[in-house]
């Protein structure tokens, strides 16, 4: 009896040992989204096109879509998550430390996992997360309280946490981080309380940091003369959007944010090297290999966080691998992405700060137009022509999308004093005067020429990125709640669906039994919506 | 950033800071604030941890450590915020109410007779943890173990010994939480045996012997039976005393992820 016992457990501790049925491997995140059944990166694949294959719902059905099932969680902050999906399991986080597990079919809950936070977390534009990576049996998350942490995915337990930093010196983790190989990588937010921003690579098994790469150049390296006195050690330049990711190029492009103080330059006198520039790192070493800056020396807080769409196309005769971006400043940006050639810059939205883009791609200031005592108006807003919400790139229509901020800010200058932890913003702007002349717009673009090729008015300014699908759809979300699928040709909009609350968050979509899903984060709500 | 939204959040926070900690022990100790912080226990904490810490849904506080810390910036930072994804609620009161109620939870720890304490050998409990009584395919401790039971790596801090007792000799006397065991047969006659994750009217969320998450519709189901019982057997029969009070010694050391290490 006892021998026997003993071999059924025996038996079933080697059933546990083989159970690796499920693991995503490194090959599944190479293949996403060709495999496009789950969702396994914040962007639906590296090259960040928030793209899917699927095509159940289409432009001659999406008008029967409905919703199948919602997830509410007593969120008072924005909900900025996308889910992943993997093995009939969701997962997401919810603001400020959790992360559930998620029947994918019916929203029921398997696991929670709840992060015992410090009372003062310090996040300048609220508590927020916005999602997970995932490799083998493991999640990732990057914490508010500035560590990164390992879940296991079938239970959410929690198997190892590193911390960056300390997070009272105003530093924080809000994106969802990016697994290459067998390495996860996070960087730093907190560009508004004069941190120096960083990003880690960690070993997925231990935790152990493998490299970092500091977004302000310490003495004695490339670029840290772009920083007049001591101004580099307290420059911002955070992190908070997940990167994309070349395999050929083994290169890893990170959107950085504003230097700070925001918006009083004085104190940081120069370029301010790699604040608002797209760095592009060796995924294995950390080591720069190019990098292009956006906006030199920005006073008006325009973070170059957005996503960088990598698109093999053909440019002036030659097929080049591009990468293309619509940036916070105004202009859509395509550059050689093996490189860092500067290619191309369009104007995409009103602006009035700059006569135009030289052939170096350095803007061409028009003068005046910088912060001051008494205030400037200036195009676009503080939030930028575009800002965090994901683009998308359809290979079918070979279009980018881009949700799209139209208006102005009356930018402030003031003093400033760097205090640990503190705001270092130098002065505030106020909107209430140019309001009436802000509003948003889902627009598509051909990548190459910047040409517009149609728009589609969503009234007040988005905060909601897009997704495209095979379905000739591209679907959109506004501040006023409204949920839409728009023809991905002409934008005409072919459904929509007033979630009662504003969108902050970017679409994605899976499928589970034969069936598309798809989903939206809205107020304190996820919304699951397919075909009958 | 996003200064949109933030001008209001600027707004909220500080209301979601009030009641911060300005002492880094506890300042109370005069037998007024004593009984006040009884008085206070009784209100806000009885319900759950009983008035003798023993007893109840809430954790059990008659113990000499805790889990979450055991200084008193600790415990009033516990008391004060909760414990996220339990359901123990923060208290949003006054500072010096917050630790008038530690006052009064300290002396539980003091009058506490039950402790993880065992007499037996931690090496060679870890030996029977690891390979004779495979304890390992269903639980864990630290990195290492299975999913299927709970995770034993605070073992020390969570169950005196009698309780690990209990649970190896009668394991289907109290079963909790996700560990409840299911047998089902599907409509293809496939049996599934393992514990629930979820259940609701329609659907039932498994997680299979292999550690797999199942999801069935109970309405296809052939059979569906939800004992009252563990999945794990019975120690009595298969490990000698000694054996037993080894592996006891082992989990009362068990107190968290460094002491893991230490091992």
């Amino acid at each position: 009896m006892k021998v026997l016992l003993l071999r059924r457990m025996l038996l079933s501790a080697l059933l546990c040992a083989a159970g690796a049925a499920g693991e995503v491997t490194y090959q599944d995140l190479l293949d996403d989204p060709d495999v496009a059944s789950d969702w396994l990166n914040y962007h639906g694949g590296y090259a960040g096109h928030r793209h899917s294959l699927l095509d159940e719902v289409n432009r001659s059905n999406v008008e029967s879509l409905r919703l199948q099932w919602a997830f509410q969680e007593r969120i008072e902050e924005k909900f900025e998550v996308t889910p992943l999906v993997h093995d009939g399991i969701m997962y997401i986080t919810v603001p400020p430390g959790d992360v559930y597990a998620l029947d994918a079919e019916t929203g029921a809950r398997l696991w929670r996992y709840s992060r015992r936070m410090p009372a003062k977390l310090i996040a300048c534009c609220g508590l927020v997360n916005r999602g997970l990576a995932i490799l083998g049996d493991r999640l990732f998350m990057a914490t508010l309280d500035a560590y990164t942490i390992a879940l296991d995915r079938k239970t959410g337990r929690l198997l190892w946490e590193t911390k960056l930093i300390d997070y009272s010196l105003g530093y924080s983790g809000t994106l969802a981080p990016l697994v290459v190989k067998d390495m996860v990588m996070v960087g730093t937010a907190g560009g508004e309380y004069g941190i120096r921003g960083f990003i880690d690579a960690f070993d997925v098994e231990t935790g152990e940091r493998r490299w970092r790469f500091y977004t302000i150049p310490g003495p004695g390296e490339f670029g840290n003369d772009t920083w007049s006195g001591d101004s580099w050690k307290t420059g911002g330049a955070s992190i908070w959007i997940t990167p994309s990711y070349d395999p050929e190029l083994n290169l890893v492009y990170w959107g950085v944010g504003n230097p700070g103080p925001d918006w009083n330059g004085d104190v940081r006198l120069g370029d301010n090297l790699f604040s608002d520039s797209v760095v592009a790192l060796d995924a294995d070493t950390g080591k720069r290999k190019w990098h292009f800056q956006f906006t030199p020396h920005d006073v008006h807080d325009w973070d170059a966080t957005q996503v960088m769409v990598l698109i093999d196309r053909e440019y002036r005769g030659v097929e080049r691998k591009l990468l293309v971006t619509a940036n916070r400043n105004g202009f859509i940006y395509m550059l050689d992405r093996e490189t860092g050639e500067f290619l191309k810059a369009t104007q995409f939205v009103k602006q009035t700060w700059a006569v135009g883009i030289s052939e170096e791609g350095r803007p061409i200031r028009r003068p005046g137009m910088e912060p001051s005592a008494e205030g400037i108006e200036v195009f676009p807003a503080v939030a930028g022509g575009t800002n965090w919400m994901s683009p998308a790139y359809s290979p079918d229509t070979g279009l980018l999308y881009v949700s799209c901020r139209e208006g102005s800010s009356t930018y402030y200058k003031g003093e400033t004093e760097y205090r640990p932890g503190t705001r270092y913003w130098g002065s505030l702007f106020v909107n209430e005067a140019t309001m009436d002349k802000w509003y948003g717009a889902v627009r598509a673009f051909h990548p190459v020429t910047a040409e517009k090729v149609w728009e589609h008015n969503l009234f007040r300014p988005v905060w909601a990125g897009l997704l495209s699908t095979a379905g000739g759809l591209v679907f959109a979300g506004g501040s006023g709640g409204f949920f839409k699928a728009l023809d991905s040709e002409s934008g005409e909009e072919l459904w929509r669906i007033n979630l009662g609350a504003s969108i902050l968050a970017s679409p994605m979509t899976y499928e589970i039994n034969g069936r598309q899903l798809v989903v939206v984060a809205s107020g304190g709500g996820l919304f699951v919506f397919a075909l009958p | 950033m996003r200064l949109l939204t933030s001008i209001a959040l600027l707004a909220v926070i500080p209301a979601l800071l009030s009641a911060a900690r300005t002492h880094e022990t506890n300042p109370m100790s005069s037998p007024e604030d004593f009984e006040e912080g009884r008085r206070l226990y009784r209100i806000n904490c009885g319900v759950c941890h009983g008035m003798e810490g023993k007893t109840g849904r809430g954790a059990r506080l008659a113990r000499r450590s805790y889990r979450h810390g055991n200084s008193d910036a600790a415990l009033f930072d516990l008391i004060e915020a909760g414990v996220p994804g339990t359901d123990m609620p923060g208290l949003w009161l006054e500072e010096d109410d917050i630790w008038r109620i530690l006052l009064f939870v300290r002396t539980f720890a003091e009058k506490a007779s039950e402790v993880c304490n065992a007499s037996g050998d931690v090496a060679a409990g870890k030996r029977v943890f690891d390979s004779q009584g495979s304890c390992l395919a269903c639980h864990t401790v630290g990195p290492r173990g299975g999913r299927l039971g709970p995770d034993m790596s605070f073992a020390g801090v969570q169950y005196t010994d009698q309780q690990l007792r209990d649970a190896l000799l009668e394991p289907s006397r109290e079963v909790t939480g996700r560990y409840e065991t299911v047998r089902l047969v599907t409509a293809e006659g496939e049996r599934v045996e393992g514990v629930v994750m979820n259940e609701n009217s329609y659907n039932i969320f498994v997680m299979d012997r292999s550690e797999n998450i199942r999801s069935f519709r109970k309405a296809e189901l052939q059979s569906l039976d939800l004992p009252e019982e563990s999945l794990m057997p019975a120690y009595g029969d298969l490990l000698s005393t000694a054996d037993l009070e080894n592996l006891i010694a082992y989990l009362c050391s068990l107190h968290g992820p460094a002491e893991e290490v230490a091992q």
